[in-house]
């Protein structure tokens, strides 16, 4: 019925019938009508939480005593001068300048090898995106073993290979860097299936016509299939990004922020303050630091991104 | 006539908001109808929470026209769950709350005071361990009632001890001795240590060292918490004694996850760790023996440990639920409850009167081997951590000092002097 009312209103664009107008306005009733469930839900459950924080970020608040003084721009002022929470930052940024590329080189590295026709290569397949299945907790605790000091076997692949015992998650200026490890190791399933994807969209005759050109495999990998590859890659760049910049889980889990701060990313640090010392206010306050993080960061990614993103359409 | 049926749509997904909108606030309406009904948040798991619906299925029984619902919520969470229902108007009549919250939950304006309700002779609230109602007060309000008992003492694997030569740790013995013991016990070609340690720098890297800080004589703050005392000699030695093990001795096994030490120990890797009667389930594949903690000979701390105990805590939901959930905990937490219920789970007794029961602690050592040591141990625990809102702030540094000197880099005297300078600065309100 309504395919036949917007065909109606459309060939009726002046002298209109008399009761199109009534029909127009029930349509809008209906759209509404339509979307307000789902509106209200977002509403409840995603837009009053923002506004609400941001209010908290003005105020002086622990969620435990009735009284929230307003505080003005103090929890910001606050989070300038706190030593902890650049070095949040700085956490934060390593964490995602590692993450982000060494997922994708990771997951385009075994998308490409997949994407051949071999004998069990849906076993192949359903391995990688395993990753992604396994629970974060489970996955914590593995890499907890296998990066375990003493009796890790980390280490003792190490000392076959006469590399010194290294201590890892004991170790400040290491502690970063296996959990960089463990969430490749994580999200590297997530990219393969997109990186699958779009290597099965690229179609075969570019490759062939490329191939009678006399470029070779390397050659035709970075001319035609690379560049075909950009909206996948860019959807991954941001999608990870914005990810990484979140990272909590797997801090939570292995190290809690340790050994002396060394993976306390922003929302880990944010979360200590919020439910450990009671200081909602100045947590709300991080929380939309990490926010205009996000945002600047999506978006100079978007922009820098189109310039060497080819949509073939 | 196609306008009837858009309006029938149109209604329609009305009435579906607004029934999404109603139950979206429905949880709350329920619980106000009946006044004899009150409404728990418990943590417990397992056998645990067998024992609780079956006492609570005997309470029910005894008590017509009163009806105790219960709804399970992660322990770690609870004070975050009872934060929100506290701000939408619903928060529970009884919850299980850790007391290492206790000076923030007291800052909540619906938390009953229970100062006058403990008075009662019939409470007999001195049968409580210290540590218990230390942990239960703030100021001078009471704001909740023992809901578990635990403390630190030493469980060590007897099989190493006897591979090593070693006699077993007796209840007099000194953390020199444990310290060379542990240093015995380590051989590092077959990757075995003397003693574990947690490293996360979280509290439970704090109150293991704060064991030994009071064992040493001293003090985390001074009297009226106002400044710092741990930067003190006996701040000194409790954290030269774990050093030396750390760092000198190489004799301790840190792990900077808090989950690996248990199964290390289990794996019988660790001679000797400082833990608590809960973990003594996980050690089926070690034959472990359970002493006090070390002393410090020329203090008069003796063999002091520490404890962390859990409350029961009230709030008002309207006086008639506030009198049916307080008759409910005083039923609870009454001697013979609580014999039933840790004779049942393997919990400690929260009563005095309880562990002394005739007969008591052999049955517990039957379910358990040698938990009655943690009974008994129980009696050592002299004093509670300071009831103060910043207290989870202050933990933060004293965890960093405790990691920083464990991981060699930060000598004691220079971690303990930065550290009390931060926790100052906290106490001072410009942390």
């Amino acid at each position: 019925m309504s395919l036949s009312a917007s065909i109606a209103l459309g060939r009726r664009k002046t002298g209109e019938r008399p009761g199109s107008r009534r029909l127009r306005r029930a349509e809008t009733l209906t759209g509404w009508a339509f979307v307000t469930p789902a509106t209200v839900v977002i509403g409840l459950f995603g837009a009053a939480p923002i506004i609400w924080s941001l209010i908290m970020s003005f105020q002086q608040s622990d969620q435990l005593s009735s009284s929230t003084p307003f505080v003005g721009l103090h929890n910001y002022r606050q989070m300038v001068h706190d030593p902890a929470v650049t070095s949040a930052i700085w956490h934060t940024l390593i964490y995602t300048a590692l993450f982000v590329p060494g997922t994708m080189v990771l997951g385009l590295f075994l998308a490409v090898a997949m994407n051949r026709k071999l004998r069990f290569m849906w076993v192949y397949r359903t391995a990688a995106y395993a990753t992604m299945a396994i629970s974060t907790i489970s996955e914590a605790l593995v890499f907890i073993w296998l990066f375990d000091p003493s009796y890790g076997i980390v280490n003792y692949v190490f000392s076959l290979l006469h590399i010194p015992q290294q201590q890892f998650l004991n170790s400040p200026s290491e502690a970063l860097y296996v959990v960089v490890v463990m969430t490749i190791w994580g999200w590297s399933g997530f990219a393969v299936v997109i990186y699958l994807a779009a290597l099965q969209g690229i179609p075969q005759d570019l490759t062939e016509a490329a191939a009678i050109d006399g470029a070779g495999r390397w050659t035709s990998f970075w001319r035609i299939t690379m560049p075909l590859l950009s909206p996948a890659s860019l959807f991954l760049a941001v999608w990870l990004t914005i990810n990484a910049l979140q990272l909590f889980d797997e801090v939570y889990l292995s190290t809690q922020g340790g050994p002396l701060g060394a993976t306390t990313v922003l929302v880990y640090y944010l979360y200590q303050q919020a439910f450990e010392n009671f200081n909602f206010g100045y947590a709300s306050a991080i929380a939309y630091l990490l926010f205009i993080v996000i945002l600047v960061v999506t978006a100079i990614q978007f922009r820098v991104g189109r310039r060497f993103t080819y949509y073939r359409s | 006539m196609g306008t009837y049926r858009l309006r029938a749509a149109v209604c329609c997904a009305l009435a579906m908001t607004v029934v999404t909108g109603l139950a979206a606030c429905g949880s709350g309406s329920e619980a106000t109808g009946n006044s004899k009904s009150i409404q728990i948040w418990e943590g417990y798991t397992g056998v645990e929470a067998k024992v609780f619906a079956h006492m609570i299925a005997g309470y029910e029984k005894s008590h017509p026209g009163v009806k105790v619902n219960t709804l399970y919520v992660n322990s770690d969470n609870t004070l975050q769950k009872v934060q929100t229902a506290v701000a939408g108007g619903a928060p529970p009549d009884l919850a299980y709350l850790y007391g290492s919250w206790a000076p923030n939950v007291a800052k909540i304006s619906s938390v009953v005071t229970l100062t006058n309700l403990v008075k009662q002779s019939s409470v007999n609230w001195n049968d409580f361990w210290v540590g218990e109602r230390d942990v239960a007060t703030v100021g001078a309000r009471v704001i909740g009632m023992p809901a578990l008992v635990d403390n630190l003492a030493v469980v060590y694997n007897k099989t190493l001890f006897a591979k090593a030569h070693l006699p077993l740790p007796g209840p007099d013995w000194t953390w020199s001795q444990f310290t060379a013991d542990a240093k015995k016990l380590t051989i590092p070609s077959i990757k075995q240590f003397g003693t574990a340690y947690v490293t996360p720098g979280s509290e439970d890297t704090v109150w293991h060292w704060e064991a030994l800080l009071w064992a040493a004589g001293g003090q985390i703050l001074n009297s009226d918490n106002t400044k710092a005392a741990f930067d003190s000699t006996a701040g000194l030695t409790a954290l030269d004694t774990l050093r030396t093990m750390a760092v000198t001795d190489h004799s301790m096994y840190l792990d900077p996850t808090d989950s690996a030490y248990a199964n290390v120990f289990n794996s019988g890797k660790v001679g000797m760790l400082v833990t608590g009667p809960w973990d003594l389930s996980g050690f089926p594949n070690v034959k472990y023996g359970v002493q006090v903690m070390p002393s410090f000979p020329g203090t008069t701390a003796g063999h002091q440990t520490i404890s962390g105990p859990d409350n029961w805590v009230v709030f008002n939901n309207g006086a008639s639920r506030v009198k049916a959930a307080e008759d409910f905990l005083l039923w609870l937490t009454a001697p013979a409850q609580d014999k039933y219920f840790t004779l049942k789970t393997g919990n400690l007794p929260t009563r005095q009167s309880t562990a002394n029961a005739p007969g008591y602690q052999s049955e517990m050592n039957a379910a358990l081997p040698d938990v009655s040591t943690f009974i008994t141990n129980l009696g050592n625990v002299k004093q509670a951590r300071p009831q103060v809102a910043s207290y989870p702030q202050i933990s933060q540094v004293i965890g960093t000092m405790i990691v920083a000197v464990l991981l060699n880099k930060q000598q004691p005297k220079a971690a303990l002097d930065a550290a009390a300078a931060k926790v100052n600065q906290i106490l001072a309100g410009s942390g």
